[in-house]
């Protein structure tokens, strides 16, 4: 062994294992070649153990182009080792591609439903002006549904509100007549709920009460037996009947666009005096006339009016001191102008068709 | 009301055209709901005259005319099928190429080889008359060539008048609202008769023994009337007012309803026996056909006009057969009565003979018209029939009532009205509906409230209140507030200033829909349908569910119109089940559906009405892909939409319990299982019931799907879990630490057992539990099943030493062994 001869040989193992290091085609062949060349059983640990058979004064300069060598080589390992990465990247994107334009993984849809949310609507807008949710019964009776309405057995206006009537088996009542106070009935609209409010709030009142009513009516496209209400009630010491003109142009103009006229007219309802008949210029033809609105060019969307001194003082409030207004308006009603609906019986049909567009 | 504009001129002027007319009037408060054209679509149709009438040979009944057209158009011929055409007559011809009313258009055609050159037109084609048998015989006088629309044609208002405002119930009525409108005056018609004839309290008395009942009752007489058709414009009129012409008679008094509101009855004066009239109640056996010969047991409950014989007429609702105006009518007995509204109201429905009449006297009669309405059915029948009107009348109450005063205070009333409306303004615009105003005196009282005694002025309104003395047609006038809608009403509503509420707020209440409205979010985000479905169901919605028919817990409507909904619903899930029917027709049974409404049922005899969520899934709840296929629900997702609602709106456990609730009959026996939550310190909050319908229910609702998951949930449990407020647990510095058990039990044992085990012993320091896995097989016993838990353990405090956690792990498994005989698998 002379010097020359290791020179010799360490060249030769560089270039070997520099070629092996190119020639590695991936981690784990590079790996290979890294031990076989640099590893402690390595070949390049072979050779350096030769080096104690030299002269002492020639060790150094073989041992220095020994570490050239090992870091030659790994410096090549490295670089192949990244390119390496490189290259399986690049296969793993080219192999995953998918056409990009294929749909996605759909979820289901799932809606509201256009009634609710369109009571939902109503109440957010008058909830910016203070009023309040209230909740009462769908089982009523006489008393509250009529009598504390200004609505006394036998009136004409009885007339307006066709009735459905429970049977009174097994009710706590006597159940004497068909106009009996304690007779049990559907209500036939949300105003007995004005007596619940203000029997359980002392004044100021800015109540709202929605839910779901009932009459004995045949059912066609704008009619049902069952249908919705949305009643207002707002009782102070100073509300007028031009603050509830003023409250409901705001909820017409929040639900059917700022510039939709509106029409403040008188109305008739036996719990109100004044009472009014409240109408948006018609969303369809947009005054024109056209059959859905009778050729009038407007729509009625409810009736209003101030709480009648006998409502007032049957809520336990004293109509001399207190003065309010009461409205009434269907969120059916609402949701089929809003959206251009033309059969109510849509929205107890639920077709999922039609459910989906909410 | 039908109002043609051509009669409602006779009383008022007026030069709005028809559509700013009805704008008027309703703005006023009488709202005008349409408005019909008659002879707006007459074309080519004129009156021509009859020259010749000739039969057609060869045929039965067809006749050939010849008619003149007038000056220019010549003649034509026309065959024609009525029997009452001659020549000289004067006709309406509908020209070949004119299409009548119902579509029909006239073409030159043959009949029995005669050429028809148009068509000869009855009332009843023309809609100026009910009468369709025979040709319209025109007035002598009609300009033969004239268009028909320039002579008849006339617009008809249809105006909604309210309950309380029976006397616009009129064409004077409603002249009166025109009057206010436009300032020009009322025309009362003459209704005085030429009176020829002797006394008419020689042919008619009156007794009446019910005076509550029928305060007021007129009567007058005419004979030598000879029954006929009524004058032509009388036909056109009263056609055009939706009411059919009967005799000229029977019309006089249909008129003077329509003209003046008041209902007037007119009896064959031979049939009452001896003139003499007794208005009672009937007696509890008596008998009486009516005018639609319904032979009609009476009750003491109905007041009668009777003669000495017997009852001639059920007061203000019907008359009676016997006593009709017929044909062979020669003198009448003409009753102009007033009646109580509520007798007549209750009358009419008890005998479901609702009528134009009784539709006027349950409202409320003018005092007056009962003397003047008499007058005006005798003048018009004197002057159709010909007949001789008695002078005189019967009245059996002459004394005028006084007037109803309203004192009111303009300050409250502008306070109501929240506009600047001073005094004098409210005399001027009440004075406009006949309401005269005058100074209230100290002794005036305000009516503020019905049916309470009027309050005192106040000195600061002393000086400044009103009287509103009421006229006596207005019934609706009684308190203040009625003045202020009238100010309002005359006014216009749309000159009240609208304003935004300046006044005291009411304090914060939490909306009752709040946890309603979050799961609605929340399902409807999760894919879930919102539905709506009916509150009333039939009898078989209940039975299906194992609730009878006569289930003394439902609640039943008396009067249902359908019996599919004459219960109130006592569960959600068959509307939604009946929805997916629907659905499945449509193809769509891909339903996933919940409903959120209120369910009832009797309770301590009364109505208890609860707030439930429905949810029911069917078909492909887990949509499928092009790489990944579909999936339907089943019992797992139902539990997992609770699962995850439950824990959006509270922190706690959920129990599941392997117990038939009130849905047992529609569940799957081996796919169902009741839910209750578990809240600290309270208890079990039972919250409903999940799982799959049973395949029965499924086929006896004709649902196609095989599997349908559904839940019933109560809201108002979920409300209670969304109140407890939510504390916040400080989030650990270090992960928690993870054991997995195999609990080996045998296959019957509730899985929800093991895991109530494991809560209950492991106690705080278990943060998480989760079922990762669960066998069944070799090396297992044929009946044992293994349940692979991952306990995630922590302290909040510390950092659990290994043998704590390896101690209590241990008291776990020997506690499920104790309690549950499990042993730990491996």
């Amino acid at each position: 062994m002379d010097l020359r001869s290791i020179e010799e040989q360490l060249g030769e193992l560089e270039s070997r294992a520099l070629a092996a290091v190119a020639d590695a085609a991936d981690p784990d062949a590079l790996k290979q070649v890294e031990v076989a060349f640099l590893g402690r059983k390595g070949e390049l640990k072979a050779i350096l153990d030769g080096i104690g058979r030299l002269p002492a004064d020639d060790r150094p300069r073989v041992g220095a182009a020994g570490n050239a060598v090992k870091q030659h080589v790994l410096a090549a390992v490295e670089a192949r080792g990244h390119r390496l990465d490189q290259i399986a990247l690049e296969v793993r994107l080219a192999a995953e591609r998918v056409d990009p334009t294929l749909p996605g993984r759909p979820l289901r849809r799932g809606s509201l439903h256009p009634v609710i949310e369109t009571t939902r609507e109503i109440v957010r807008v008058l909830g910016q002006f203070g009023f309040v949710v209230y909740e009462s019964p769908e089982v009523e009776t006489d008393e509250l549904n009529f009598q504390a309405l200004n609505i006394p057995p036998d009136h004409p206006a009885r007339d307006l509100w066709d009735t459905l009537y429970l049977d009174e088996r097994g009710f706590d009542s006597d159940g004497q007549g068909q106009e009996a106070p304690t007779r049990h009935l559907l209500r036939t609209h949300t105003s007995p709920g004005q007596i619940h409010v203000m029997r359980q709030t002392p004044p100021p009142i800015r109540a709202l009460l929605p839910g779901r009513c009932f009459r004995y009516e045949n059912v066609d496209a704008s009619h049902g037996f069952e249908f919705f209400q949305l009643e207002g009630l707002m009782v102070d010491e100073g509300t007028t009947l031009g603050h509830l003109r003023g409250l409901l142009d705001e909820v017409a103009h929040a639900l059917f666009g700022a510039r939709r006229p509106t029409r403040f007219r008188p109305g008739y309802y036996p719990f109100t005096e004044p009472s009014v008949a409240f109408d948006v210029q018609c969303v369809i033809c947009e005054g024109r006339g056209c059959p859905a609105c009778k050729r009038t060019g407007w729509m009625t969307i409810l009736g209003a009016g101030m709480v009648h001194p006998v409502v007032l003082r049957n809520g336990g409030i004293d109509p001399e001191r207190y003065q309010g207004f009461a409205f009434g308006m269907g969120p059916d009603r609402m949701a089929m102008l809003r959206y251009g609906i033309d059969d109510i019986r849509e929205f107890l049909t639920n077709d999922v068709r039609f459910l989906e567009q909410f | 009301m039908r109002v043609p504009l051509s009669w409602l001129r006779d009383y008022v002027e007026f030069d709005f055209l028809p559509e700013a007319l009805a704008d008027r009037l309703t703005l006023l408060g009488m709202e005008v709901q349409g408005i019909e054209r008659i002879g707006g679509d007459w074309r080519s149709i004129v009156v021509g005259e009859l020259v010749q009438v000739t039969p057609v040979p060869a045929t039965d009944r067809l006749s050939l005319t010849r008619v003149q057209l007038g000056d220019g158009h010549g003649e034509l011929s026309i065959v024609t099928g009525a029997t009452n055409v001659a020549a000289g007559q004067r006709v309406p011809v509908a020209l070949p190429g004119a299409v009548l009313p119902d579509g029909r258009e006239i073409r030159v055609a043959r009949f029995a080889d005669v050429e028809s050159h148009g068509m000869l037109c009855s009332g009843a084609e023309l809609r100026l008359t009910h009468d369709a048998d025979g040709i319209l015989i025109l007035p002598p006088d009609a300009p033969v060539g004239r268009p028909l629309a320039e002579l008849y044609s006339d617009v008809v208002l249809d105006v909604d008048v309210k309950p309380n405002r029976g006397d616009a119930l009129s064409m004077v009525g409603l002249a009166r609202e025109v009057a206010a409108v436009t300032g020009s005056p009322l025309r009362w018609p003459d209704t005085r008769p030429t009176e020829t004839g002797d006394a008419t309290a020689e042919h008619v008395q009156v007794e009446v023994l019910d005076p509550a009942l029928c305060p007021r009752f007129v009567a007058r007489f005419v004979d030598a009337v000879a029954l006929g058709p009524s004058p032509l414009e009388v036909q056109f009129r009263l056609t055009a007012a939706g009411q059919r012409s009967v005799s000229n008679v029977v019309d006089a008094s249909n008129y003077v309803m329509l003209e003046l509101g008041k209902p007037t009855h007119t009896f064959d004066a031979a049939a009452v026996t001896e003139g003499r009239i007794v208005v009672r109640r009937a007696a509890a056996d008596e008998r009486l056909e009516t005018l639609d010969h319904v032979v009609r047991e009476l009750d003491p409950e109905t007041l009668v006009i009777a003669d000495p014989r017997g009852p001639l007429g059920i007061a203000g609702v019907i008359g009676g057969a016997a006593s009709e105006v017929s044909e062979t009518t020669t003198s009448v007995i003409i009753e102009s009565a007033i009646f109580d509204p509520v007798a007549i109201r209750r009358t009419a429905q008890r005998y479901a003979l609702r009528s134009e009449a009784s539709a006027r006297f349950e409202k409320g009669q003018e005092w007056r018209l009962a003397t003047i309405g008499v007058d005006r059915v005798a003048q018009l029948a004197a002057a159709w029939a010909g007949g001789r009107v008695a002078t005189g009348m019967v009245d059996t109450n002459p004394v005028t009532p006084p007037l109803t005063r309203v004192p009111f205070r303009p300050r409250r009333v502008a306070r109501l009205l929240g506009a600047p409306i001073d005094a004098a303004e409210m005399r001027e615009l009440l004075g406009r509906v006949e309401i005269v105003t005058e100074p209230a005196s100290r002794s005036d009282a305000v009516p503020a409230v019905p049916g309470e005694p009027p309050r005192p002025l106040d000195p600061e309104d002393a000086a400044s209140a009103l009287v509103a003395v009421v006229p006596g047609h207005r019934r609706d006038l009684a308190i203040e507030a009625d003045i202020a809608e009238e100010v309002a009403r005359v006014r216009g509503y749309e000159t009240l200033p609208a304003a935004l509420p300046s006044t005291e707020m009411p304090g914060y209440r939490q909306d009752p829909r709040r946890t309603v409205d979050v799961v609605r979010e929340l399902l409807s985000a999760r894919g879930l349908n919102e539905a709506v479905t009916h509150a009333l169901v039939g009898p078989r919605d209940h039975e299906l569910l194992a609730i009878a028919s006569d289930d003394p817990a439902t609640i039943r409507v008396t009067n249902p119109l359908s019996a599919d909904h004459s219960q109130l619903r006592r569960s959600l899930l068959p509307g939604l089940a009946r929805v997916l029917v629907h659905n499945e027709r449509q193809r769509r049974g891909d339903a996933a559906l919940f409903e959120i409404g209120a369910v009832h049922e009797l309770r301590a005899s009364d109505a208890w009405e609860s707030r439930q969520l429905g949810i029911l899934l069917a078909g492909e709840w887990r949509p499928g892909h092009w790489d990944e296929p579909g999936r339907s629900a089943d019992i797992g997702d139902a539990k997992g939409l609770v699962e995850w609602l439950v824990a959006r709106l509270a922190t706690g456990n959920l129990r599941y319990r392997d117990e038939v609730g009130t849905h047992g009959a529609v569940a799957h026996p081996g796919r169902r299982a009741s839910v209750a939550f578990e809240l600290p310190l309270v208890g079990l909050v039972e919250l409903g019931e999940v799982g799959e319908l049973h395949p029965a229910y499924l086929r006896s609702l004709d649902v196609r799907a095989e599997r349908v998951a559904f839940a019933v949930v109560s809201v108002d449990a979920l409300e209670t879990l969304a109140d407890t407020q939510r504390r916040f647990v400080p989030v650990p510095r270090v992960p928690a630490v993870e054991r997995d058990l195999a609990v080996v039990t045998p296959e019957t044992l509730p899985a929800g057992e093991v895991e109530r085990v494991i809560r209950e012993t492991a106690g705080p320091l278990l943060r998480g539990l989760r079922l990762f896995d669960r066998y069944q097989g070799p090396p297992l016993g044929r009946d044992e099943v293994s349940l692979a838990y991952r306990l995630q353990l922590q302290a909040a405090d510390r950092t659990l030493a290994e043998a704590e956690i390896d101690d209590l792990v241990s008291t776990v498994v020997s506690e499920l062994g104790a309690r549950l005989g499990a042993h730990i698998r491996g």
